[in-house]
């Protein structure tokens, strides 16, 4: 299999038919739009925030497949966690996801690295990493964030 | 004469594997390949005449001048302007705007005033706009278009008032492919006094430009879209505007006389080409201009047609497929988006297969708002595409769906 068939088939395309924590929900605390204004995609990542744990994740947006499905996959991973630990786990999503970087994987990001196969197509690596920069910015209070 | 084969050979960067498949290039409409002719050009500059122009009393810069300057009125026949004095060497269409709109337009318009564009237009062509309405006080406003994107010029009477002070149109949609009644919309400005730029970005490449008939008082011309090297331009302006007109760039060249208590301008161009300018480019651009016309432009219009018609039957076979752009008058550009599949999955899956094609908003957002979408597919073609070109975009297509489902 070519790793685009790959990257579609095994990865993207099971989330974007059965998307994980879809949709605006009624309440959330904290809520951030990510816009990556040359592609003109657009996620919103809405948190709710309990005490330090981030008890429910949801996102929803306009954008393409790749974006879409790494949000699917962020929010099941990132719910329940401690917000310090989501933070450092997107800090260890750059560092996997950084254009040129030889990391192949992370153990600490779990399923996570089924996106590895977006880092052969540089294009795209932005598409995928959007929803956790509009994550991260959602928990410091910034209403927007971008990739560029 | 077009010899189909022959010119598409002059393209060295046409014949290229990308991802293990020959080169599909279309995506001429965001910057087209350059024939040989015009590479040759730009080394002969930098290997025989590499020196400053309009400067040296020696031999190369002497060669190098006449070089820079023989390019300036290749592009002034290719245009049929009255002489190649109305041209303004500038970087591509971007600057040609501003510079129009901050040494034409700003001493003319003042609070309340208007400015009128069109829906189609490119962001370079709306937002040097905005940047002056900021510094007046003036108004945009917008020709609207129809869903078939094409200009709605039966406004254009009620949208033209005497608050109107300019005018600037697209000629070819770069988004929508769009053929826009250029001169019609010329003379209507002109009946009501306003002056008229038409955006040619995307029109020189494709359609003969007669700067007398059309009538227009500024015309621009991007280099790297016509075959010519990146960062080159023109912008024709008629010699009364050019000659009233302030400069836009203050330094060397551009004066006849400094002294720390002022300064004596040069005459045009001159006034307008401050600085050592990109020499090597405007030479290209003549050569791209040269070849252009070896080709002849009723040649590469009707090639044009042939495969406009072509490929609107291929793409009209795909399923799920939504063309954005239906204008009766269009050169061979197509914007389009697949039922769940978002374009930049598109573009990706069919670089895969060789096929380049841009996907996103294309710098004219205001057209993507109008459809509701927040972009697309485009494919944009030259003169050197062929046939099987449409064929490898329409099964790559293909294939695209087939993964999707
Ligand atoms: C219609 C149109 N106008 C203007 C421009 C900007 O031209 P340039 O790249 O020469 O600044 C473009 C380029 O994309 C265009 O397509």
């Amino acid at each position: 299999m070519t790793d685009l068939s790959k990257l579609y088939k095994q990865t993207i395309l099971e989330h974007n038919r059965n998307p994980r924590n879809y949709g605006r929900p009624d309440h959330w605390t904290h809520h951030s739009e990510g816009l990556n204004a040359i592609c003109g995609d657009l996620v919103h990542v809405y948190l709710t925030i309990e005490g330090d744990v981030i008890s429910a994740i949801n996102y929803d947006g306009e954008s393409c497949a790749i974006s879409m499905a790494s949000a699917s996959m962020m929010t099941e991973f990132i719910k329940g966690r401690a917000v310090d630990d989501a933070l450092s786990k997107f800090e260890l999503f750059c560092q996997l996801m950084a254009k040129g970087s030889d990391i192949q994987r992370i153990d600490a990001l779990e399923d996570v690295n089924n996106l590895i196969t977006v880092k052969k197509f540089p294009s795209r690596i932005k598409s995928a990493t959007l929803c956790w920069h509009a994550m991260a910015a959602a928990i410091k209070g910034q209403p927007t964030a971008t990739t560029e | 004469m077009l010899n189909k084969q022959f010119h598409r050979d002059q393209f060295p960067g046409l014949h290229q594997e990308v991802n293990g498949k020959p080169l599909v290039y279309l995506d001429n409409a965001a910057t087209a390949q350059r024939p040989q002719m015009v590479l040759d050009a730009i080394n002969d500059y930098y290997i025989n005449h590499n020196a400053n122009i309009h400067r040296g009393v020696h031999s190369l810069s002497e060669s190098a001048t006449d070089l820079y300057e023989n390019a300036r009125k290749s592009l002034a026949k290719l245009l049929n302007a009255p002489s190649e004095k109305d041209l303004i060497f500038v970087r591509g269409c971007t600057e040609a705007v501003n510079l129009v709109a901050q040494t034409f337009v700003r001493s003319r318009v003042s609070k309340g005033d208007e400015i009128l564009i069109s829906h189609l237009e490119h962001h370079s062509n709306i937002v040097p706009w905005q940047l002056l309405c900021e510094q007046t006080g003036a108004v945009l406003k917008v020709i609207p278009m129809n869903d078939a994107g094409e200009l709605c010029v039966d406004q254009l009477d009620d949208l033209l008032t005497e608050k109107t002070k300019f005018m600037s149109v697209v000629h070819v949609s770069n988004a929508l492919g769009t053929i826009n009644p250029v001169k019609e919309v010329v003379t209507k400005a002109h009946a009501k006094g306003v002056p008229v730029m038409l955006d040619g970005a995307q029109a020189t490449p494709h359609l003969k430009v007669d700067v007398q008939d059309l009538d227009c008082d500024f015309y621009t011309v991007s280099g790297h879209k016509m075959y010519g090297p990146t960062g080159s331009g023109v912008l024709f302006g008629k010699a009364e505007h050019l000659n009233a007109m302030p400069p836009y760039h203050g330094g060397g060249e551009m004066i006849s006389k400094v002294t720390f208590e002022s300064t004596v301008y040069n005459a045009v161009p001159a006034k307008f080409e401050a600085g050592t300018p990109n020499i090597a480019g405007g030479i290209g651009l003549g050569a791209a201009a040269e070849f252009m016309m070896s080709i002849g432009m009723e040649n590469i219009e009707q090639r044009d047609a042939e495969l406009r018609v072509y490929a609107e039957q291929a793409l009209a076979k795909v399923p799920g497929l939504r063309m954005l752009g239906t204008a009766k008058h269009k050169s061979p550009v197509f914007s389009f988006n697949i039922e769940g599949i978002h374009a930049h999955d598109i573009g990706t899956i069919i670089d895969h297969h060789g096929v380049a094609v841009r996907t996103g908003h294309h710098c004219t957002m205001p057209i993507f708002e109008y459809f509701g979408v927040a972009g697309s597919c485009r494919a944009s073609f030259a003169f050197y595409n062929t046939e099987q070109d449409v064929d490898i975009l329409v099964e790559s297509l293909l294939k695209a769906i087939e993964m999707f489902k």
